[in-house]
């Protein structure tokens, strides 16, 4: 099979077949043209289905019992050819035409067993998913073929009952009518094997899945239709089927189950994910018959699911079909996989043939890898497509970052309650063989003695740290954390009645040992150290053991207390950042403001001072709140007062060319600006004052067929004065067209009031639009 | 029809010189950021691509939908303006 990977010509060419003229395949056109190339291909099989429901339904009826295959066989070849080149939904389109007829064929075949009409729009549906189907269709060709020694293969036709017969198997359900059928079938399967149809084969188990899940009886056929319909329009699906598999695998009561998830797998996934997922589900499933999805897969991957419910034969063909299903997944997937395929395969059933049959299937299989590789690059273009925009980026990590935490929150909450099971398990507890009490210890007592004061102690120990434990976890029944001497003694006594004796003495060595050996002793007071057993009073653990919910409880406190306490700082650190950013902004947005603010105040006082110029009578100073009120709108003048304030002091401040005074006006004394900056030499430039009227759609020129265009009333030749008048106007027209370089030439006409002006065609609209509604000052 | 906004017709109103991508009707802060990151800075350069497809007003809206997180609406919006554009300058 050619690379899957379109080019930028084949998908030129693809387009154009459908009718259409695309514009140049670029980079940035491509993944638009792929998908209104996935449109049509939609559209054409839409057209297709609605062909071949009734193409369908005849071939149905005319089918006799032995040797359906033939009869459907015949009836495919004369079947419709597919005009086009691929009927594949977008991934592959370069599959060679002799396959797609077969496929189309294999499909129009899967029709055959008095399936529902709905069968054909399933099939075409899942035909369109993948390239790989046809892949591994023919692999799968392939491994029933490499399979002769079991089956005798008369003709090439009967790979297509062979096909046939695994759809059938797939279809076996017991509660379904179709059993009688099948069962014919699979008996008509036997003599069935052949290469030259292989493809037609495989296609057919594609079909076959959709088959076998029509024949779910109830529920979950129809929603799951419906869902794979809808998923087929995705690239990654996330179908709730991890249920509903769960539920089918663990029907089957055969070895096949799991080897026929393999072969659905291969027909139907071509991506990595899924085949990840599929390499899982298969290790579940030869392991208990079940399959452990993952709730995200792709809808061939539930197909292969179903089909492994609906298996309720052991049969020996079945195992042989699955066996080479299985082959042509491991063939299909990447090469890692093999080799856990491998022995999969071989605990599946004692045939001998098995471990055969993937060798075999390797061989052939390795050129079928490669289709995948492209695939993938053309599933990826299409991620491309569907990756996440920047702005959902903060979500995608956001999840990521929630799910990290939770997985920190529960690993804290497990150290915790080790850390609390630590401290409440007493060190080398259980194991009364070691002993705090040093050698004298052993040298003094005999065994028997030995292994009483111990179990002695090792009991009152544990009691201690019940009691201990109990009390510390707020229980009522144990008031006090130690015990009094009389209460130990009733204790030890109630355990056994040996420890009487021995009390006393080993006491005296909890006193004599040096170290910590989980009682406390003390005396009449509490926290007195006694020296003495007689001394004693009370006895209380040091190693307290808090009950099970106690431990956990305290353990989840503590860590909800600690992240608490990290959750709170993290957000006041947060809130203090967002507040200076706040604030910093504010401050940015203020300055601009001001800025902006005496610019204006600028301009004002500049266009003044130069009015001043010409006309004398004007007082050369404003006042400000003249100047004020005249640029803030009155609405706005409380909000900019700060604002104002700032522009007015920077101006005292910075301005040269302005100064503050005060004067009289009208009576009263203001605060007044002074322009003082020297009038600049006048330039007598012509200019442009602004527009006359507004531009839109009315005054919007036609397609104009001259290159010429004709300024009339630009200017008044008597009023012009100076010598190069002209040479203004002209400049003054090339600098509104400043970025236009459609001007060729101007002319200016002294006598009349016109000039005129060439143009490129092109441009003439742009340039004209550039000038309409514009007027020129005269100096 | 008439049910074009006021960016609409003042965007169509004249020649688009160095406008920004966010004077394209239907093209608002967010999406004119996100197009400018992606190299749309100016409206001519969305042109561009327009042009590019043809003026054809389906395949903009894909290819806006895919480069943006642009919806229907806005992309139909931006299309119609170019498209009117197109009509009235080109």
């Amino acid at each position: 099979m050619a690379s899957t990977q379109l080019t930028d010509e084949e998908l030129f060419s693809q387009l154009k077949c459908f009718g259409y003229t695309p514009g140049p395949v670029t980079e940035n056109t491509r993944p638009v043209y792929l998908k209104k190339l996935k449109k049509f291909r939609e559209e054409q099989q839409q057209q297709q289905r609605g062909k071949g429901r009734v193409s369908g339904t005849s071939s149905s009826s005319s089918t006799g019992a032995p040797r359906p295959v033939k009869h459907d066989v015949r009836r495919l070849s004369s079947g419709r050819r597919p005009g086009l080149k691929s009927s594949v939904l977008g991934f592959s389109s370069d599959e060679s035409d002799a396959e797609t007829p077969l496929k189309r064929k294999g499909l129009d075949h899967m029709k055959r067993p008095s399936r529902s009409p709905h069968l054909q729009q399933q099939q075409l549906k899942i035909r369109a998913a993948t390239p790989l189907n046809e892949a591994n269709k023919k692999q799968y060709g392939v491994g029933t073929a490499l399979k002769s020694n079991s089956f005798p293969n008369p003709d090439g036709q009967t790979s297509a009952s062979l096909g046939w017969e695994t759809g059938k198997r797939y279809m076996h359900d017991p509660e379904s009518r179709d059993e009688d059928v099948s069962d014919e079938e699979v008996q008509n399967s036997h003599p069935v094997n052949g290469r030259s149809a292989a493809r037609l084969n495989t296609s057919k188990l594609a079909g076959e899945y959709s088959d076998s899940d029509e024949e779910e009886v109830g529920g979950p056929g129809g929603p799951e239709r419906d869902r794979r319909s809808l998923e087929l329009r995705r690239i990654y699906t996330s179908g709730p089927f991890a249920s509903h598999v769960d539920g089918g695998g663990s029907r089957i009561g055969g070895k096949n189950c799991a080897l026929n998830p393999l072969g659905n797998r291969a027909m139907a996934g071509g991506r990595e994910e899924f085949e990840e997922r599929g390499k899982k589900g298969d290790l579940d499933a030869s392991g208990g018959l079940r399959s452990h999805m993952l709730p995200r897969k792709p809808i061939y991957l539930s197909l292969g699911e179903d089909h492994q419910s609906k298996t309720g034969e052991n049969n020996h063909i079945n195992r042989e079909e699955g066996a080479s299903g299985s082959n042509m997944a491991s063939i299909a997937l990447r090469p890692r996989y093999r080799g856990s395929y491998s022995p999969t395969l071989s605990p599946q059933g004692g045939y001998s043939n098995h471990s055969s049959v993937p060798n075999h299937a390797y061989g052939p299989g390795t050129q079928k890898k490669k289709p995948t590789a492209p695939e993938d690059e053309l599933l990826l273009q299409f991620k491309r497509e569907e990756q996440p925009s920047s702005g959902s980026f903060s979500a995608h990590y956001l999840s990521m970052f929630l799910l990290t935490a939770a997985c920190l929150f529960f690993l804290l909450l497990g150290l915790m309650y080790i850390r609390m099971r630590g401290s409440g398990s007493p060190a080398g507890d259980g194991v009364i063989k070691s002993h705090p009490f040093g050698s004298n210890f052993d040298s003094s007592y005999s065994k028997t003695e030995k292994d009483v004061i111990l179990k002695l102690l090792l009991s009152l120990h544990d009691h201690l740290a019940i009691v201990a434990g109990h009390h510390d976890c707020g229980e009522q029944q144990y008031a006090s954390r130690s015990l009094s001497r009389e209460q130990v003694t009733q204790y030890l006594l109630a355990q056994d009645g040996d420890f009487k004796d021995f009390i006393d003495v080993s006491l005296e060595w909890i006193i004599r040992a040096g170290q910590d050996v989980g009682i406390r002793l003390s005396g009449e007071l509490a926290d007195d150290l006694v020296m003495d057993v007689s001394e004693i009073s009370w006895l209380e653990s040091t190693h307290p053991r808090m009950p099970f919910t106690c431990r956990f409880r305290r353990a989840l406190l503590t860590v909800m207390n600690k992240v608490l306490v990290v959750a709170v700082v993290v957000g006041l650190v947060c809130s203090v950042i967002c507040y200076v950013k706040y604030r910093w902004r504010r401050e940015e947005e203020e300055t601009r403001q001001m800025y902006d603010m005496v610019e204006r105040i600028i301009d004002v006082l500049r266009t003044h001072g130069e009015a001043c110029q010409e006309n004398r009578d004007l007082e050369p100073y404003l006042p400000i709140p003249h100047v004020r009120d005249s640029l803030v709108q009155p609405q706005d003048r409380r909000k900019m007062k700060k604002v104002w304030e700032r522009a007015v002091k920077f101006l005292s401040a910075n301005e040269s060319r302005i100064r503050t005074e005060t004067q009289q006006i009208k009576g009263a004394d203001f605060m007044v600006w002074r322009w003082i900056q020297p009038p600049l030499s006048s330039d007598k430039s012509k200019m442009w004052q602004g527009k006359a009227f507004p531009l839109d759609r009315r005054n919007s020129p036609p397609n104009s067929l001259t290159p010429c265009l004709k300024i009339r009333n630009m200017f008044d030749p008597d009023m012009e004065v100076g010598d190069s008048w002209d040479l203004a106007i002209q400049e003054a027209i090339l600098e509104k067209c400043s970025d236009n370089d459609g001007i060729v030439h101007i002319s200016v006409d002294k006598n009349s009031k016109e000039v005129s002006c060439v143009v490129s065609l092109s441009r003439v609209g742009s340039v004209f639009l550039k000038w309409v509604g514009s007027v020129v000052l005269l100096h | 029809m008439s049910t074009t906004s006021q960016k609409h017709r003042n965007f169509v109103s004249e020649p688009m010189a160095d406008k920004p991508v966010t004077a394209l009707a239907g093209i608002g802060d967010r999406l004119g950021h996100s197009l400018t990151e992606q190299g749309y800075d100016k409206a001519y350069v969305v042109l561009g691509q327009f042009l590019l497809l043809r003026k054809d007003s389906e395949l903009f809206c894909y290819w806006l939908k895919d480069v943006t997180a642009a919806n229907s609406k806005q992309a139909d919006d931006c299309a119609q303006c170019l498209k009117d554009w197109c009509d009235a300058f080109l």
